[in-house]
């Protein structure tokens, strides 16, 4: 065998080195990626906390000062019904406002219309600080300003209370974004007959919503009731823009979301994609205007550390997958590196180095459980081959004997065809053939005194033992035959010296015919052997009618009978043992005596010799290379 | 002497009839799409190549374009032409110059979704404006009994937010959008076009006495303002800048998307029919048609004659 070398993807060390760096990656991707949402979602909840605590504390103090304007409105407010008889004293009231708040940049006490005949149709006192910051006094209303149509006026007037307006843009004044709130006021049968309001300037939420810092990069923006931007970045956008129309045309979820939540005073947090970047906005609202306030920030700011927590992991994550299949790929070669000397050693078992030197493994492994194996093997192997070059010689020496035996004993019985080539009486023709080197059954003949002597025998077993019984037959049948004339006799003689001693118990069927060859009478006895079989020359087959009597050596003294027929000239007499009408095929099915009979039926008119070898290929044929598994013999003698 | 008067008097003339017609144009609102096409003819120098020096002044959010025209502030003021018709019932005598929208935008939007039918409107509180449009709703509010509280605003955004009304009158060039950019999704709008009231609206008007004394400059003036539209039909995004200009200089709150929805909408109902020609013109079938409604109503006292209000049509 040729020693190839393994490729690296083939062997042992690449697949366990691939499918350890397969389940590795895989745990560190799955790691890596829990690892790395786990973070991010961790700092958005910080970023979302930190965001909401800023907007928390923003709102607070927006509250604060609300509810300061509130509260310095309603302290003066309760003076204004103590005083309508003196509609100019509302002056006094509206300047005390001022004075009392700072941030209050306006006040107006509202009337409705007509509500003093001697003031018009308008009369609204209303005092502001002037650049300088000096508080001044001036009648609102006319013409062209009807503040009875205002936010201011008519919101709180139509809802029956206090009203914090839209922020809008003082044209008249400071040229700049106030809010206003209004506080309605009743008289004592419940009528409205003026509004109270204080003026807020926006400039202080401005500054106050765009100091919040909550994030390096991020910005905050608010947005007023009605959705339009009150603070941002970009100044353009403030009461021009809102939050619908800057993003119009955007079909977005978390947008619509958004929008939804601040203007109907709701708090929550969004991620947003514009423009090609993502970014947080968290926003939370101011209740008592129905404003909302909002960070945004950059998600990237947001997520660097986590993006670079990320790369830190993917580099070390790679580096350490590196080193492991390094690692994996040189110490499973160092573990496995004696399978290869194994193997070597393996080849030179098979090339009948036996005694080859194995490995030296100094673990307590499958390695060293593999070189005891080795080890027994390389015994078993050596004492194997030792106990087969015995067994070997042993059998050596056995076939030779048998061989010889075999020789033996096919000298014993008659092999020269034809026997009596003198004769024209007389045509015969016999054939054995042992299934082992030697076997159990026989035949003989001779002719003395014109009288053919014949027998044909089947030794029970086979092999050796037969094959000696057979050896004694055959001897006792000629130096018996020739002192008996009878068939009967002959046998019973035979019975007698084969019983006497027989402790192996061994039998032997057999049938033995005594022919007169001048007058065709042929005498007969059988003991236990098959009937022969009678092919005359019309060409019938018929089963020569036999007394059974018993097989030779098992009844010492038992008296056989004979029988007698006369032959016609020109018939045949078949004898033959077992091994013809039982030979198996593969499936165990016989040759069978119907199909005996009929194949002689076919073949009355050849010769002897032609029948006994047409039925030693009818039989071969039959068996298919089946094992024979008993000595077949068949005799055949045509008297003419 | 006598001579040197009179050379004195014919250099006067001659210059006076070279330096250009000083004309100041006052649209009904302040500064946005509604008026794109006088920017337009301001901007691009049809007015001037008309010899006209015109200057447009924006009326305030209480002193509207006909206030300016009675009293003299405005030269050639745009209105409605219900406006203009109450204008001379109540004794100025103005004339129409030229009609620029030939269909109703007045809608009325509502908080509640239970305005199927106009009985769901009775006894509600609903807004109005201030400076007229009125007229039609109220004939609508009479003709079926509803009996609705009008609630009279300069601005109908935040009383509507602010749940003081139940319902607003809305214009659909601009408080459609307006509300929409607000996020205030109404929950049910009424077009009074769908209830027989589908009235023109905006036209040119100018006092009678000045059309009388400057014919001339009354049709150079249309003239040159038809261009301005026409060019604007055809220019949308340049005028869409013009518009955003002057908003930004009359300190209007507004922003692109909204004068962009109002420009839209404004030349789709000066199409006579829909995607068709503008006429700039005034139907006599129209025009009667408001007088009697106005006359059944009683908004007027006495018929108007066409042939009168086009002061003898340009």
């Amino acid at each position: 065998m040729k020693n190839q070398k393994i490729k690296l993807r083939d062997s042992i060390s690449g697949r366990l080195t691939t499918r350890v760096l397969i389940v590795s990656a895989l745990i560190f991707i799955i790691t890596f990626t829990a690892l790395v949402r786990m973070s991010a979602n961790r700092v958005r909840e910080e970023a979302a906390k930190h965001a909401h605590s800023e907007l928390s504390s923003a709102i607070h103090q927006i509250n604060a000062v609300l509810e300061s304007v509130e509260i310095a409105v309603n302290n003066m407010a309760w003076l204004v019904p103590y005083r309508l008889d003196a509609p100019d004293y509302m002056y006094g009231i509206t300047e005390l406002l001022l004075q009392n708040n700072d941030f209050i940049s306006g006040s107006a006490i509202a009337f409705e219309p007509d509500y003093y005949a001697s003031k018009g149709h308008y009369f609204s006192p209303y005092s502001y600080k002037d650049k300088d910051g000096k508080i001044q006094s001036k009648q609102l209303g006319n013409d062209t300003y009807d503040y009875h149509y205002m936010d201011w006026y008519q919101i709180p007037k139509l809802l029956d209370k206090p009203y914090w307006s839209e922020p809008y843009y003082d044209n008249g004044g400071g040229e700049m974004m106030m809010t206003t709130f209004s506080k309605p006021l009743y008289d004592s049968s419940g009528n409205l007959y003026a509004i109270i309001t204080a003026d807020l300037s926006l400039e202080w939420l401005t500054e106050l919503v765009g100091q919040i810092k909550a994030f390096d990069s991020s910005y905050n923006l608010m947005v007023s009731r009605n959705a339009s931007f009150i603070v941002h970045p970009d100044r353009n956008l403030i009461l021009n823009e809102t939050i619908f129309s800057s993003t119009y045309g955007l079909e977005e979820e978390s947008l619509k979301k958004m929008q939804d939540d601040m203007v109907n005073s709701r708090a929550g947090e969004v991620l947003r994609k514009q423009n090609g970047s993502k970014f947080f906005v968290f926003y939370s609202p101011v209740e008592t205007t129905g404003w909302s306030v909002a960070i945004v920030c950059s998600r990237d700011e947001l997520y660097s550390g986590v993006r670079n927590m990320r790369k830190i992991l993917i580099v070390v994550g790679l580096i350490a997958l590196l080193f492991m299949i390094s690692m994996s790929h040189n110490g499973i070669r160092k573990v496995i590196s004696p399978i290869e000397r194994f193997s070597g050693v393996a080849r030179k078992i098979a090339g009948g180095e036996f005694n080859a030197i194995l490995p030296a493994i100094q673990t307590k492994d499958e390695l060293k459980e593999l070189h005891d194996s080795f080890e027994y093997l390389q015994k078993s192997l050596m004492r194997y081959i030792e106990e087969l070059k015995s067994t070997t010689a042993k059998k050596e020496r056995i076939e030779s004997e048998l061989r010889i035996a075999h020789t033996i004993q096919m000298g014993m019985i008659p092999k020269i065809f034809p026997p009596f080539p003198e004769r024209n009486d007389l045509n015969l023709y016999a054939k054995l053939v042992p299934a082992k080197e030697v076997g159990g059954d026989l035949y003989d003949f001779f002719i003395e005194n014109e009288k053919l002597f014949f027998i044909i025998g089947d030794v029970s077993g086979k092999g050796v033992p037969a094959s000696l019984v057979m050896a004694v037959t055959c001897r006792l049948f000629r130096s018996v035959a020739s002192h008996f004339t009878k068939p009967a006799e002959i046998m019973t003689a035979l019975n007698d010296s084969l019983s006497d001693g027989n402790e192996s118990n061994m039998f032997c069927t057999a049938f033995l015919g005594v022919l007169d060859l001048q007058t065709g009478i042929l005498e007969y006895c059988n003991a236990g052997h098959n009937a022969p079989l009678i092919i005359c020359s019309d060409g019938t087959v018929s089963e020569l009618q036999v007394v059974p009597n018993l097989p030779l050596g098992l009844f010492e003294g038992f008296r056989f009978e004979g029988q007698n027929i006369t032959l016609s000239k020109g018939n045949m007499i078949y004898m033959y043992t077992d091994g013809v009408n039982e030979a198996d095929d593969k499936d165990k099915n016989e040759y069978g005596d119907e199909k005996l009979t009929s194949l002689l039926k076919k073949l009355w008119s050849h010769s002897p010799i032609e029948i006994v070898n047409q039925t030693f290929d009818d039989v071969k044929a039959h068996a298919d290379g089946a094992e024979q598994s008993d000595d077949i013999t068949i005799m055949c003698l045509k008297y003419k | 002497m006598k001579r040197y008067y009179c050379l004195l008097f014919l250099i006067f003339l001659s210059l006076s009839t070279i330096k250009a017609q000083q004309i100041t144009f006052a649209p009904q609102w302040t500064a946005q799409s509604q008026f794109a096409g006088y920017y337009a003819a301001l901007e691009n120098g049809y007015y001037a190549e008309a010899g006209l020096d015109v200057t447009i002044k924006h009326p305030t959010k209480s002193y509207n374009s006909m206030a300016m025209l009675q009293e003299g502030s405005a030269d050639i003021i745009s209105s409605e032409l219900i406006q203009a018709i109450m204008t001379i019932n109540g004794g100025t005598d103005i004339v129409h110059l030229m009609q620029t929208t030939q269909h109703s935008t007045l809608v009325l939007l509502s908080q509640n979704d239970d305005v199927d039918e106009l009985a769901d409107l009775a006894g509600k509180r609903i807004g109005t404006w201030k400076i007229g449009f009125s007229e039609i709703p109220h004939m609508l509010d009479k003709k079926h009994n509803l009996g609705i509280e009008w609630i009279k605003f300069i601005s109908s955004l935040n009383l509507y937010i602010s749940g003081a009304i139940d319902a607003t009158l809305a214009k659909t060039y601009n408080e459609l959008i307006i509300f929409s950019m607000a996020g205030v999704i109404p929950n049910s709008i009424l077009y009074f076009s769908d209830y027989g009231f589908d009235i023109p609206e905006d036209g040119l008007y100018a006092s009678e006495e000045f059309f009388r004394e400057h014919p001339d400059l009354c049709r150079k003036f249309t003239e040159a303002s038809r261009r301005g539209w026409d060019w604007v039909r055809n220019n949308r995004e340049s005028a869409l800048e013009i518009v955003m200009e002057y908003a930004r200089k009359d300190n209007v709150a507004t922003n692109k998307y909204i004068q962009k929805w109002m420009l839209d909408e404004i030349l789709k109902v000066q199409e006579d029919t829909e995607g068709g020609k503008p006429s700039y013109h005034l139907q006599k079938d129209d025009f009667d048609y408001l007088v009697g409604l106005l006359l059944e109503y009683s908004y007027i006292s006495e018929p108007i004659e066409y042939d009168r209000f086009m002061g003898g049509v340009l």
